[in-house]
């Protein structure tokens, strides 16, 4: 039986006790006398609240951060429950987690805990991603801090997270997150984390940002994503032995994720709408057709995309603010290409009606913003806390809804066009290429998160999975043999269909990077 | 909600600011608004015997917040998850609110007077019909000492049953035989400060991590100290271990006869101690003698050297301290493993030394209040019921004619059970504890209440699976809503106070032994002009003068000063009440000839060893988020949410062999049961052989499968050990169907 620590102390290395040949203590008189003033600064550091001495506040190039002592933290989960009721916040939301680390092999187990809030990072992707400006840095602690009346409750920032820090709060419409309790420090009230645990395993320290920025690698654990995504400044202590494969326990715990209704029906109408005003412009363009119904229709698909957007925010009356950001957020940009889309798209639409010489460069107009538009919608999926997403393959998938709802549309339009009736067809399938190509390299990945999106899939998502597929064969043979406009209809509906399960699994199918987590899953609600 | 709230919520122009608005308190500092108090009340954790001091918020007569009393001695401000969120218990749903009488089989509510009057007319036919003692009464460790003393005395002199006991002897009952055994009375010798002041501390069967956190942040400071932890299972608090030593399950007495061994032949002990203070050694020493390091290595899975190092490091101390829980009580060989630690430090005189004690660490908040002022395990006051002198003291103490002291111990909960289920027992008064969950090889338990012809659960939630089961439920006040004293492991007496009132009818329990009392005509009797628990404290402090757990020099008024006292403290003590006290430190114990007893002690297997059909031992234990039988703690979303159900730890070998998957549901199966549907969690944290499954979830009940084996002595439950088999849950209809899709 291998004993680590036994055999440290015969080692003499341990600092708190050592073993003579006989096995007898040695030293312990001069460690005792050592270890009473630690004693001392001990008792009086995890003690009281108030009794905890704050660092002095940072001067100009520090930050606030949290430290935490994973060698000396018991898995209490006193942070936790301090944590939300300092906040008020309902069981459901936790702003504070604890989670557990384990690796080894009996008796020589590795067994730690984490307990982690924000980590109030150097590059917060909560806050470049943000649309409306909810969150600052703050300019003299360098907490990330939220604001709930800025918030419009899009929940961009809990994608963009990688530690799964800002939770949304649906009773209230908004996000919220932890922020150090900044009120309390900044009254030199210790926050409500660090006076709760009992064993001071979470303290505040004073940072040099620039010499963090340089070398960051203590906010790296096991059970921890990569600090690399934003630069965490909580610094951890580990314990000094750990085995080789200590990880997270929730490992196997594999859930899909909340489909975003709303946001399903938004980038798949508005991927529509873009490739019926492509079709619709391009058919002008090569068979000088005008289509002037069908603009208005494509418009309206249009409306009900961005109207369903809305419904997607915790706070709909708001959501002109999402504009703000456009310098910043991929969001804002999206939302800003989209309004710009719509408006020159009714302008298109107009001149089309009117038969205006005009209406051949606002449908250039249109297009582009169009394209643009799918463009950002696929690039704010590409965020590192959600590693599924964040592949080439989501601008292939955004964009091959475009294409061949576009193809569609111009046979609809053109039901005599060979050539839309061949694209068309070919997309169908290059699409089932595509999906079986991701989803081979995501079974073949060595990342949890993309395998975790691959074992979904072949699971309890199989079903939905291969039906897409089998829609889109079905879309691809019913165009190759139908020509009635009843059967080019139905074939429009099933295409239209497998997008939007395509669409759902993208959503439900992606495992979220997070900090390890408790082994049992909170109950359902 | 009216429609125009309605569309503010949905459109995001209300956010509910004020619900999540923040103030500065002046006592918590900033913090959310909900939690702003109008005043605190200072009180003691309702939880564990750690014994916590704390405060309570209160805003418009309800428990807004709690906080760790930073003045109080035991835990300085600090509390673990379960006190940090106390004060939801109050408020929980699913409070008991009124009494309910059964009839035509459906609990109907009734007013108190009719509650009573139903209570002891048809305890006194019970009575009248089949004697005195086929009244039972299981009480708690929940209640104040006040309250215990008078339930003493209601059940004992009032109602004149012997047959009472509590669920202490689910819990303590071990460490208390074991303590009278070798030092002649109960009382842990040691205090919390030893924990900082030891240079050696064995825990041994002691999860303190999960069981008693703040205990943890006492001993963490002491840098100094080798930190040894004894468990079958890599709990939290083996990974705070310097060294850890995974012993096999119920080896322990096997580790500390092989110590106690080595420390013999090697003539390490104290002689001189032993020779001035204690008797038996050479009884001690025989016992032993066919006993080898072999042995001891092959039955606890340590190598003989580690063994011997072990028994080196404990030799070789300055102020070794062992301390135990559970792991050591919940055994059929509980009180001579009690008895082989206090060998241990008796060979040195290692008793009540600073830093240097045999610490049993108590369960509930105050199983020590019944220890000390019960008529369970002893007369009140560590008296002897066998002892003519002790009887006739309290005779003269209250007054009574000396027939009227009983003389004999009654039947120890599981033997009141039994007798229930033979017919003997016919009625029982079950007070704050819920058996049905924690109750071991619980169909043995429904029979015998199937049996009874009237059954009074008195407790602060319903439903739970007790009062069910209950021809009548009475609705009683919990913590924060009554007042008296706890006494904590280390034997300090804290105050606890009333915070708020009892929801709906509910009365503090004092207030119910006092009716019940008046009803039976001897309230005047047995309660002289009470009134108030304060009435109780102070007939308590009299009866316990001159004691070992003497209360003569502790009041009220001191208690509220210094905010915990350690007995013993005599009225006319010159000692300071704050100051740290320990039990035999001076060598003379509390036997007749003032001699500790060496007490010979032989290790045998657990009795239900595992067999080809049921494979594997099963552990059970607890969880840091849950109280017992999750009465209070399941009725708090915060704790429920981070711990929300059973699970069962297995090691990968084991699963491997069975095919199981993390997270599968499985079925834990015994000789005597099955617990259906827990999930499962493949860990190192267990050995290959062994499996592990927390007790708080009735609705995975490990007490289905555990046994019906007692300490002879303490009459605790084996809880520890018993062998299971583990399948794989055959699918639910859901999953079926869905498989079927």
């Amino acid at each position: 039986m291998e004993l680590p620590l036994l055999a440290r102390a015969q080692s003499g290395m341990d600092k708190t006790y050592r073993l003579t040949d006989e096995g007898g203590l040695a030293a312990t008189e001069s460690l005792a006398a050592a270890a009473a003033s630690d004693r001392d600064l001990l008792v009086s550091l995890c003690g009281v609240g108030a009794s905890v001495t704050l660092p002095t506040p940072p001067g100009p190039g520090e930050q606030y951060r949290f430290h935490f002592d994973m060698t000396r933290c018991i898995g209490c989960k006193c942070c936790v429950v301090a944590c939300n009721e300092q906040n008020a916040n309902p069981a459901e939301i936790l702003w504070r987690r604890v989670g557990e680390i384990e690796g080894g092999v009996y008796p020589d187990t590795t067994r730690h805990h984490l307990s982690m809030g924000c980590n109030h990072c150097l590059e917060p992707s909560c806050m470049t991603g943000c649309p409306v400006n909810a969150y600052t840095k703050d300019p003299i602690t360098g907490i990330v801090l939220h604001s709930a009346d800025a918030c419009i409750g899009c929940q961009y920032c809990t994608w963009n997270c990688s530690y799964g820090v800002p939770q949304y709060n649906p009773a209230r419409g908004v996000v919220g997150k932890c922020d150090m309790c900044h009120s309390r420090l900044t009254q030199d009230q210790l926050p409500a984390c660090v006076a709760a645990c009992p064993e001071g395993a979470i303290q505040i320290e004073t940072v040099r940002i620039d010499a963090w920025r340089r070398d960051y690698h203590a906010a790296d654990s096991p059970g921890m994503p990569s600090a690399d995504d934003s630069l965490s400044t909580t610094r951890i202590t580990q314990a000094k032995r750990m085995a080789a494969n200590t990880g997270r326990v929730d490992l196997g715990r594999l859930r899909p994720e909340h489909p975003h209704t709303p946001l399903i029906c938004m980038t798949v109408l508005t991927q529509l709408a873009v490739g019926a005003f492509a079709a619709i412009w391009m058919l002008a363009l090569v068979g000088s057709a005008r289509h002037r119904a069908a603009a208005p229709l494509a418009l309206m698909v249009t409306g009900i995309a961005l109207a369903a957007s809305t419904l997607h925010l915790g706070r709909p009356i708001h959501a002109w603010r999402a504009l703000r950001m456009w310098r910043r957020s991929w969001l804002s940009r999206e939302v800003l290409l989209f309004t710009l889309f719509v408006l020159v798209a009714t302008l298109y639409s107009f001149a089309l009606w009117l038969s205006l010489s005009a209406a051949f460069l606002l449908g250039a107009v249109t297009v582009l913003l169009g394209i643009a538009g799918v463009g950002t919608s696929a690039r704010l999926y590409r965020v590192p806390g959600r590693p599924a997403w964040n592949s080439p393959f989501t601008y292939a998938h955004f964009f091959l809804t475009t294409a061949l709802m576009g193809a569609i549309s111009a046979l609809l339009l053109d039901a005599s066009s060979a050539l839309a009736r061949r694209i068309a067809i070919s997309i169908c399938l290059l699409i089932v290429a595509v999906e079986l190509a991701r989803l081979l390299w995501l079974m073949r990945s060595s990342v949890h998160e993309l395998r975790g999106a691959a074992t979904l899939l072949r699971t309890v998502l199989k079903t939905p999975f291969a039906g897409r597929l089998t829609l889109l064969l079905c879309t691809g043979v019913l165009l190759a043999h139908a020509d009635a406009m009843p059967l080019l209809l139905l074939a429009s509906a099933l295409a239209l269909a497998a997008e939007f399960a395509g669409r759902w699994l993208f959503f439900v199918s992606v495992v979220p990077t997070n900090i390890a987590a408790q082994y049992l899953a909170p109950e359902a609600a | 909600m009216n429609l125009r709230r309605w569309l503010a919520r949905k459109s995001g122009l209300d956010t509910r600011v004020e619900e999540y608005a923040f103030a500065a308190d002046p006592v918590l500092g900033h913090t959310a608004t909900a939690r702003l108090a109008e005043r605190w009340v200072n009180t003691t954790c309702g939880y564990c015997s750690v014994g916590c001091g704390m405060q309570i918020g209160v805003r418009e007569g309800r428990a807004v917040s709690v906080r760790g009393n930073p003045e109080h001695p035991v835990n300085r401000g600090r509390l673990c998850p379960k006190g940090l969120a106390e004060h939801h218990a109050i408020s929980a749903e699913g409070r008991a609110r009124e009494p309910l009488l059964r009839r035509d089989g459906r609990l109907v509510r009734v007013p108190w007077t009719e509650a009573i009057e139903t209570m002891v007319t048809r305890f006194q036919q019970v009575q009248e019909r089949y004697g005195a003692d086929s009244l039972g009464v299981i009480s708690t460790g929940q209640l104040v000492t006040e309250e215990f003393y008078a339930l003493g005395k209601l059940v004992q002199l009032g109602f004149g049953t012997a047959n009472y006991d509590g669920n202490t002897t689910l819990c303590m009952s071990t460490a208390v035989a074991g303590y009278k055994r070798s030092f002649g009375s109960d009382g842990p010798p040691g205090a919390y400060d030893d924990f900082a002041a030891a240079d050696f501390i064995l825990l041994i069967g002691a999860n303190i991590a999960d069981n008693h956190p703040i205990l943890c942040a006492r001993l963490e400071p002491n840098e100094a100290r080798t930190l040894v932890v004894a468990d079958p299972r890599v709990t939290k608090t083996a990974m705070m271990a310097d060294l850890y030593l995974p012993v096999k399950p119920r080896s322990d007495l096997a580790l500390l006869n092989a110590m106690l061994r080595i420390v013999l032949d090697e003539q390490l002990y104290n002689a001189e101690y032993v020779a001035r203070h204690t008797r038996g050694l050479d009884e001690l020493r025989a016992s032993l003698a066919a006993f080898s390091l072999e042995d001891a290595a092959e039955i606890t899975g340590l190598s003989q050297s580690l063994i011997r190092q072990v028994a080196l490091l404990y030799a070789r101390a300055k102020r070794p301290m062992v301390a135990w829980t559970m792991g050591v009580n919940h055994s059929t060989k509980g009180t001579e493993t009690v008895n082989a630690i206090n060998n241990l430090a008796l060979l040195f005189g290692h008793v009540g030394q600073p830093g240097a004690s045999p610490f049993s660490i108590t369960g509930q908040c105050n199983a020590m209040g019944t220890r000390e002022a019960g008529f369970a395990s002893s007369l009140p006051g560590y008296r002897k019921f066998e002892s003519e002198a002790d009887r006739e003291e309290l005779a003269k103490l209250w007054n009574l004619p000396l027939e009227r002291i009983p003389s004999a111990r009654g039947l120890a909960y599981p033997d009141i059970i039994e007798a229930a289920v033979a017919g003997r027992i016919r009625a029982l008064w079950i007070l704050g504890t819920n058996p049905l969950v924690s109750f071991p090889n619980v169909d043995v338990l429904r029979q015998a209440l199937d049996r009874l012809d009237f059954l009074v659960v008195q407790d602060g939630f319903h439903p739970t699976p007790t009062t069910e089961l209950a021809d009548l439920v009475l609705p009683a006040a919990i913590w924060g809503e009554k007042e008296g004293t706890y006494t904590n492991s280390e034997r300090r007496v804290s105050k606890v106070n009333a915070a708020v009132a009892p929801p709906g009818e509910a009365r503090s329990d004092f207030d119910i032994f006092l009716a019940v009392a008046e009803r039976l005509g001897c309230r005047e009797a047995i309660f002289p002009s009470w009134k108030s628990p304060a009435d109780a404290f102070e007939e308590w402090r009299r009866i316990s003068a001159g004691r070992l757990c003497d209360y003569s020099g502790i009041s009220y008024e001191a208690l509220e000063r210094v905010h915990g006292i350690q007995w013993p403290l005599a009225a006319n003590s010159i000692e300071s009440p704050e100051a740290t006290r320990r039990l035999y430190g001076n060598g003379r114990f509390a036997t007749d000839d003032g001699r500790a007893r060496l007490i010979a002690t032989a290790w045998t297997p657990f009795p239900e060893q595992p067999s080809p059909e049921y494979p594997l031992v099963l552990n059970t234990g607890r969880t840091v988020e849950h109280w017992h039988t999750r009465t209070k703690t399941g009725a708090i979303s915060i704790l429920q949410r981070m711990a929300p159900r059973a699970w069962l730890e297995m090691n990968p070998l084991d699963a491997q062999r069975l095919e199981l998957r993390p997270h599968d549901p499985v079925e834990v199966i015994s000789a005597r049961g099955r617990v259906s549907r827990v999930e499962l969690r493949i860990t190192e944290i267990v050995a290959p052989g062994q499996v592990f499954l927390p007790f708080h979830f009735a609705e995975s009940n490990a007490n289905q499968i555990t046994q019906s084996a007692f300490d002879p002595i303490s009459r605790e439950p084996n809880f520890k050990q018993c062998a299971v088999r583990v399948e794989r849950s055959p699918m639910s209809a859901r999953e079926r169907a869905r498989k079927r899709r």
